[in-house]
């Protein structure tokens, strides 16, 4: 029997056996892909052969620096050893990079991904892209905040494709020499938009935050936005006053460190390690802040029990605390039932309770639902129409 | 003006412009050697400890080795390709030659956002995964038009009498081009590689699509490490390049000199 | 006889042509023509494709004003750019060529230096240069030239200094490689004839490195027009280039549909300055022929 024989027999076993659903079996057998037209192709063949993915090996993309490496020290090379499977891990700069390269890959090619948020999920939902983990096969799942799994599992049906597994907010940071924490607290979502600060502003390119903050400053609900041309006209006022749209942690922070900016939104992780460097900056979620999550998400095609045992190697706490302490974001394990060390209480958006009802999330059906019009109208609002 | 004063002159622009292309370098060299992670200007203290997490970080090391190797090999084959081809160009004459030539510099007119993704595409519908040599042949395709043209220029300075001499003197066109052609357009290809070693260590478009799991260069490696900070080790990195690169050619021709002039003595 | 001459005039170009044409065309015309094909499809609402023949991309990518202001941003920038590159390039790709040949070696792997440094570390140092805390505003302070610290960052003047510094390299070696081969006994028999160093640069040297100059500013005006990681760290918030639409378009909204177009576009534009280029070059070889 050749390998893509057994290959094909062992995909069919695990369809029999309930393991991929059928609407992922057809995928992978080349029979249905995303892009219609062009799957399948003279060598066709050559492709079917890879999608199940050697058994031996699984890959793993995220963030890199001190985040892999903390990946690898504490979850990929004891899996390793317990099992023989490899972990090849690679590296992204952004989830929408990220994505487009899942998209014009193959399936079973990339296997898990330590992706942002509930939006993304749910994109990767309607691409068709998401699993089912058997969660009997995770145990460390059980320490995992209820109130950060809840918003998944309303998008896949009651069950999980992905597993929380890191939190942040994104609040309002600002120059302590040029703003007080009063004044900030005061004005909130509105620093951001104050004359006096006009070239002193930066914020996030990336239209989610922008509209979000939009709808703060104009007293509404963003995920119940009722005037949508109050916001954009919000967006476009903290526009012309900024001088600069960061678009990762490393020019924020240069940004902020160098005093270019005095006020921005932030990601809160980034915040606390310039305060750790002794940066005096400030941070501050305003009413109606906003929260976020990251998941390890197993993208549709891989082989899943073998993913689930390496989920549960990076579920364990000491991965998840020190991937946590790596990139100052709070792991999604709950204080009440893990002991999360020194640091992390102290990190800036952790809470004790495990509750996390003071934060607000991105509705993903809301969102995804005004996905192509918002992103591509921010677009040109960015530039100035 | 004297020739004098005009080549003074120009040694003083020379000059001007070399420090305003030094200017970043300056910035990360210095530091480099910051004892506070967050690059941040007043240096707050002096310090080694990124040289020393460099020479422990074996991530960032093996993307470098696979820079190197991937700039290497694209430089090779690259000026290779773009020899032959900017050769029958400015040679020859055959139809559709404008055509070609404007197809020959084509990968830089795409977006390279544009070109990383139909590749894949198209390497999808054949059914060829993602590899090595994948990403190799990326980085011919967009280095080659760099050495298309600066060989090109310089061949169309190259006169085609002293060919034609060694023609008529019984070589044949092979050991022409290797004893006259070759020599006279050397600089050219040696630009040409230096062009797509540096294009192709430099590239991030590209690869991060290209790349197969795995391989990381060191601009996918920065890339990925951009949401949290850029770790000072880069910047070490960085350092360590240009001390081998300027500092060990320039001992070479001290130390060479010296030796001239001792033995003169 | 003749055939078999004509025969061989027309094989060998091909020959040589070969191994690059037919990777251009294994890994580039025919992507590009998944493109094409790409530009007609529809983006659905979830961000897959509907597959069929539209053309409503086109349509909005050739009608809308705010492609088309871009797009004229885009080139002015690239023009002013490449401007900025011959200016600061000639002068020492002429020291380049005219220096000890000891020298020219090492100061070719000068220049080439900053390509050492990642290109996204590089940019983003001239924050530490240009910034208000940067080297040149605490240098001006600790003169005394000026009291405040100057805005310097983040506007069309700031995306064009980091282009520069990218591009210039390119531009000094093509105009270097050209010049190096410039007959040395030319200049010198135009002095002889009572041209002075000026006239005999003018009429001689000049005419002469313009293959390189041209090779030097088609490539920097090709890659400036193409860039969009230095708008995006370099740029204010409304700083874009055409390649920033693009990339967005397709890695941000998903829509491949219309950046397939976009990008068509710029291509077509693109083409069009490269069709000119090796037109104008052949105009040059005929010239060259008469001397």
């Amino acid at each position: 029997m050749t390998d893509s024989t057994k290959r094909y027999e062992r995909l069919l076993e695990r369809y029999r056996n309930g393991d991929v659903d059928r609407r992922t079996f057809l995928k992978l057998m080349g029979i249905a892909g995303i892009t219609a037209g062009v799957t399948g192709g003279p060598m066709g063949w050559l492709a079917r052969e890879a999608v199940a993915g050697s058994p031996d090996q699984l890959r793993f993309d995220g963030w890199g620096g001190v985040v892999s490496e903390a990946f690898r020290e504490y979850a990929f090379r004891p899996y390793t050893e317990a099992t023989g499977i490899d972990v090849v891990d690679g590296t992204f700069g952004g989830a929408d990079e990220y994505l487009a390269r899942v998209r014009s890959g193959r399936p079973g090619e990339f296997n898990i991904a330590h992706l942002s948020g509930v939006f993304d999920y749910a994109r990767y939902h309607s691409l068709d892209l998401t699993t089912t983990i058997n969660e009997d096969n995770v145990p460390n799942l059980q320490y995992v905040i209820p109130r950060l799994q809840d918003p998944l599992r309303a998008i896949t049906n009651g069950t999980l494709s992905g597993i929380p597994y890191n939190y942040g907010t994104t609040g309002i940071a600002y120059n302590r020499k040029h703003i007080s924490d009063d004044e900030a607290r005061e004005k909130g979502a509105q620093l951001m938009i104050d004359p006096a600060f006009e070239n002193r502003i930066g914020g996030w390119e990336e239209w989610k935050t922008r509209i979000w903050y939009g709808a703060l400053q104009t007293g509404q609900d963003p995920n119940d936005i009722r005037d949508m041309e109050a916001v954009w006209d919000a967006v476009r006022e903290h526009r012309d006053l900024a001088l600069k749209y960061w678009s990762s942690g490393a020019e924020l922070m240069s940004l902020l460190a160098e005093e270019e900016i005095y006020v921005t939104e932030a990601w809160s992780g980034r915040v606390y390690a310039l305060q750790e460097q002794g940066h005096d900056i400030g941070y501050i979620d305003p009413p109606g802040g906003l929260g976020w999550q990251e998941t390890l998400f197993v993208i549709a095609g891989s082989p899943m029990e073998e993913c689930e045992e390496l989920l549960n190697f990076m579920l364990e706490p000491e991965t998840a605390i020190a991937v946590a302490e790596g990139q100052n974001y709070p792991p999604a394990l709950d204080p009440q039932k893990v002991d999360l060390g020194d640091k992390v209480p102290n990190l800036p958006a952790f809470d004790p309770g495990g509750t996390l009802e003071a934060l607000n999330f991105f509705d993903p059906e809301y969102w995804n639902g005004h996905e192509q019009e918002w992103s591509a109208q921010f677009s040109r609002v960015q530039r100035g129409y | 003006m004297t020739r004098n004063a005009s080549w003074i002159a120009i040694t003083g622009v020379t000059i001007l412009v070399y420090l305003l292309m030094f200017a970043p370098v300056a910035v990360v060299m210095l530091l480099s050697f910051n004892d506070s992670q967050f690059g941040a200007f007043p240096i707050e203290g002096f310090s080694l400890r990124w040289f020393v997490a460099l020479w422990e970080n074996e991530a960032v090391l093996r993307a470098f080795r696979v820079s190197l190797l991937l700039g290497a090999l694209t430089a090779v084959i690259s000026t290779t390709l773009g020899v032959l081809a900017a050769l029958a160009i400015v040679r020859y004459d055959f139809p559709g030659k404008r055509l070609v030539s404007t197809a020959l510099i084509a990968p830089i007119l795409i977006p390279e956002v544009v070109l990383a993704v139909a590749l894949l595409l198209f390497l999808r519908w054949l059914g060829i995964p993602r590899s090595f040599v994948l990403l190799l042949a990326g980085h011919v395709i967009f280095t080659l038009p760099f050495v298309i043209l600066v060989v090109q220029a310089r061949l169309v300075g190259v006169r085609r009498e002293f060919e034609e001499a060694a023609l008529s003197l019984g070589a044949n066109p092979i050991q022409t081009f290797f004893s006259v052609t070759l020599p006279l357009i050397m600089p050219a290809v040696l630009a040409g590689m230096l062009f797509a070693f540096t294009i192709s260590f430099d590239d991030i478009t590209g690869t991060l699509f290209w790349k197969p799991g795995g391989v990381e260069t060191v601009p996918t490696q920065i890339f990925a490490m951009l949401r949290h900070s850029i770790s000072p080790e880069i910047n070490a990195l960085g350092t360590v390049m240009v001390v081998i690169t300027v500092v060990l050619p320039l001992l070479g021709l001290a130390l060479a000199r010296r030796l001239a002039a001792r033995t003169r003595m | 006889m003749s055939a078999t001459a004509d025969r061989l005039f027309d094989r060998r170009p091909w020959i040589l042509l070969g191994p690059a044409l037919s990777a251009v065309t294994f890994l580039l015309v025919i992507p590009v023509c998944f493109i094409v094909v790409y530009s007609f499809w529809l983006r659905t609402a979830i961000g897959t494709e509907e597959v069929g023949f539209h053309l409503d991309n086109w349509q909005l990518v050739l009608t809308d004003p705010f492609y088309r202001d871009i797009l004229v941003q885009t080139i002015r920038i690239a023009v002013v750019s490449t401007l900025l590159c011959i200016a600061l390039g000639y002068v020492p790709a002429y020291f380049i060529a005219y220096a000890g040949a000891r020298h020219k070696l090492l100061l070719i792997l000068l220049l080439m230096l900053p390509f050492w440094i990642s290109y996204i570390i590089r940019t983003m140092s001239w924050i530490n240069i240009l910034g208000v805390s940067g080297a040149v505003n605490s240098a001006l302070m600790a003169v005394g030239v000026i009291d405040e610290p100057m805005r310097m960052l983040y506007n069309e003047a700031t995306v064009v200094a980091g282009l520069v510094h990218f591009l210039l390299p390119f531009m000094v070696l093509n105009i270097y490689v050209s010049l190096d081969g410039i007959d040395r006994n030319l200049t010198a028999a135009a002095q002889s004839l009572g041209c002075n160093g000026w006239q005999a640069f003018r009429e001689v040297t000049l005419p002469l490195s313009l293959p390189g100059l041209a090779a030097g500013s088609l490539l920097c005006f090709v890659l400036a027009a193409g860039t969009y990681i230095t708008p995006m760290i370099l740029g204010g918030p409304q700083n874009a280039m055409f390649a920033n639409l693009v990339f967005e378009t397709i890695i941000t909204q998903l829509n491949w549909p219309l950046g397939s177009a976009l990008s068509l576009v710029l291509l077509v534009l693109l083409g069009a300055v490269v069709m000119a280029y090796t037109h104008f070059l052949g105009l040059d070889q005929i010239a060259k022929s008469f001397r």
